[in-house]
């Protein structure tokens, strides 16, 4: 197993491919804090004219915080679209170029095959969410400095720079589960689909329905708890006033548990079915 | 031995293997010949595990970690990585050597470069069948199940790789199951023939015991072979360098000793085969 990951490690370092996913939230980020740097501070004099006769905030408001709390909401659809596209990539590859086959003509056990590209799966979404973090954390802060963050959720709420900070941490945390969750679907869909294309747009379309879904209400608070969709924002409460840490370490077991349910469902699938 | 015994599979799309049944040797060369569409590939993937049949066994007798190493359809590489690369890939998954020296005798055996350290999206196809066969050697399997192996090389790399695979036979005592569309290819180097038709083995035998049966046509090479007396009895169609003559293939020995006799030095001759022959005339 430990020689299957670290061919798996290997490809996915050697492929042009988790490059340009890095590139691409490396350049989604650079354009947030563009846009913030010549825009920002106009918008936010705009939305909080009014609170700033009343109340007396630390630093400027467009500030490092702010910049991570506007990146962290990639993990919404952007960051979860390139995390899928990157990892279904490390199956339906293997299927167009055949290496599939060649694989599985080694001394090799399917399983374990599979289970490796799983497990790369996760490693791969971890250090892009790390990645994302550390870079943001660097840039916001060099450029726009620290300061007290405010964020819309019902109210506004307001947070102390040192007290921001931690919760943005706690919320990458939270969000990367979710993005975990993402990258075990995107492999289970390539189990099933085969093909790259017709992935990509099973993948796209699961974003989008778990997106949409995400205010549906299904009557009973139990179905509500557990319904996958739901668990998704988890990282958000991270930004309410008080932080109820029972749900977000519940909300965030569930769906590790879907993700271990689904790797099972992947990896059993991969086990029966024909390779080619 | 290598044996698969009443195998059938279908698809949506239909029936793809009929109750086949194939063997094959340790050490011998075995061709699969038949058109395409004709079940080669679902074979050779049941064959090596890759597929399931509906009904019937494979057996491998042998106690290799990995009894079978193949290419299927084409040689499935890493584009994006070097030969070696793809080498040491396939190596470390199965926890064989990965060292340098032991990459570089891999890419010696089957005559590849070691200077070339550019992906292997920029080799040719004969150099990837090669890098193909490889890979399919690693961890030393007792059988080699290669589909296809000519489709799209020149004639000089199908030449280099039937010495190859000779050589591999001969030197190792691999059993090799190759299979193609064209007989000329197959006959050079198999020791004997099955031939596949819509799913079910149609004929097999010898290939000596195939071309006796059914060589009906040989091409002939000769300085001035359009001015031979001998070849006008068997219905002769002139080419440019060549004579084709319609000869059963008891006869051409004394064909050939009667050109000599007349003066004629053969440079070649070439038996004739085509699949539909084989396909039309089981051996009995």
């Amino acid at each position: 197993m430990s020689a299957l990951l670290f061919a798996e490690l290997l490809k996915l370092i050697k492929q042009p491919k988790t490059y340009w996913a890095l590139g691409a939230i490396f350049l989604i980020e650079l354009l947030i804090l563009v846009t913030a740097y010549y825009q920002g501070s106009t918008i936010l004099d705009i939305l909080l004219d009014s609170l700033k006769q009343s109340f007396y905030f630390e630093g400027s408001l467009l500030n490092g915080n702010l910049i991570l709390y506007i990146v962290l909401n990639g993990l919404w659809f952007n960051v979860p679209l390139i995390i899928m596209i990157v990892t279904s990539g490390i199956l339906t590859d293997e299927y167009k170029d055949g290496t599939i086959q060649t694989s599985l003509l080694q001394a090799v056990k399917k399983q374990h095959f599979i289970l490796a590209k799983y497990i790369v799966a996760v490693a791969f979404t971890l250090v892009v969410i790390a990645f994302m973090m550390l870079s943001t954390c660097v840039l916001a802060y060099t450029i726009f400095g620290k300061g007290d963050l405010v964020v819309y959720l019902n109210t506004l709420n307001f947070f102390k720079s040192a007290d921001a900070f931690k919760r943005i941490c706690w919320a990458f945390a939270s969000g990367a589960v979710a993005m975990v969750f993402y990258s075990l679907v995107s492999i289970t869909l390539a189990v099933w689909i085969k093909e790259a294309a017709k992935t990509w747009i099973a993948a796209a379309l699961f974003l989008v329905i778990t997106n949409l879904l995400l205010k549906l209400d299904l009557g009973t608070p139990m179905l509500n708890h557990f319904f996958f969709p739901k668990l998704m924002d988890t990282w958000q409460q991270f930004f309410y006033f008080e932080i109820d840490w029972f749900p977000i370490f519940l909300n965030n077991a569930i769906l590790l548990f879907y993700g271990v349910v689904l790797t099972f469902i992947g990896t059993w699938t991969f086990h029966k079915q024909d390779i080619g | 031995m290598l044996a698969g015994t009443n195998l059938s599979k279908s698809y949506s799309s239909g029936k793809v293997l009929e109750n086949v049944s194939i063997q094959i040797a340790p050490g011998q060369i075995c061709g699969l010949l038949g058109r395409n569409g004709a079940g080669k590939s679902t074979l050779f993937k049941i064959l090596c595990r890759l597929i399931k049949p509906d009904t019937g066994t494979v057996h491998v007798y042998t106690a290799c970690p990995k009894p079978i190493g193949g290419i299927i359809e084409k040689p499935g590489l890493y584009p994006y990585l070097s030969a070696a690369d793809n080498l040491k890939i396939f190596a470390g998954i199965q926890k064989i050597a990965t060292d340098a020296t032991s990459i570089n005798q891999h890419l010696i055996k089957v005559g590849l470069p070691l200077d070339r350290k550019d992906p292997v999206r920029n080799f040719s196809m004969g150099m990837k069948q090669r890098l193909g066969i490889a890979i399919a050697l690693l961890n030393n399997p007792e059988y080699l199940v290669l589909d296809e192996p000519f489709s799209g090389l020149d004639p000089i790399g199908v030449a280099s790789l039937i010495q190859l695979i000779l050589q591999l036979s001969a030197e190792e005592n691999i059993g090799i199951l190759l299979s193609s569309h064209l007989m000329a290819e197959l006959s050079k180097c198999c020791h004997f023939l099955y031939v596949i038709d819509k799913g079910k083995i149609v004929n097999a035998g010898t290939t000596n015991q195939m071309i006796h049966a059914h060589i009906q046509r040989y091409s002939i090479t000769a300085k001035n072979i359009a001015k031979a007396q001998i070849i006008r009895k068997y219905q002769p169609i002139m080419g440019i360098n060549d004579v084709k003559i319609t000869c059963p293939a008891d006869e051409i020995s004394a064909v050939l000793q009667t050109l000599f006799q007349e003066g004629f030095a053969v440079t070649a001759c070439t038996p004739e085969l085509t699949l539909e022959q084989l396909i039309e005339n089981p051996v009995s």
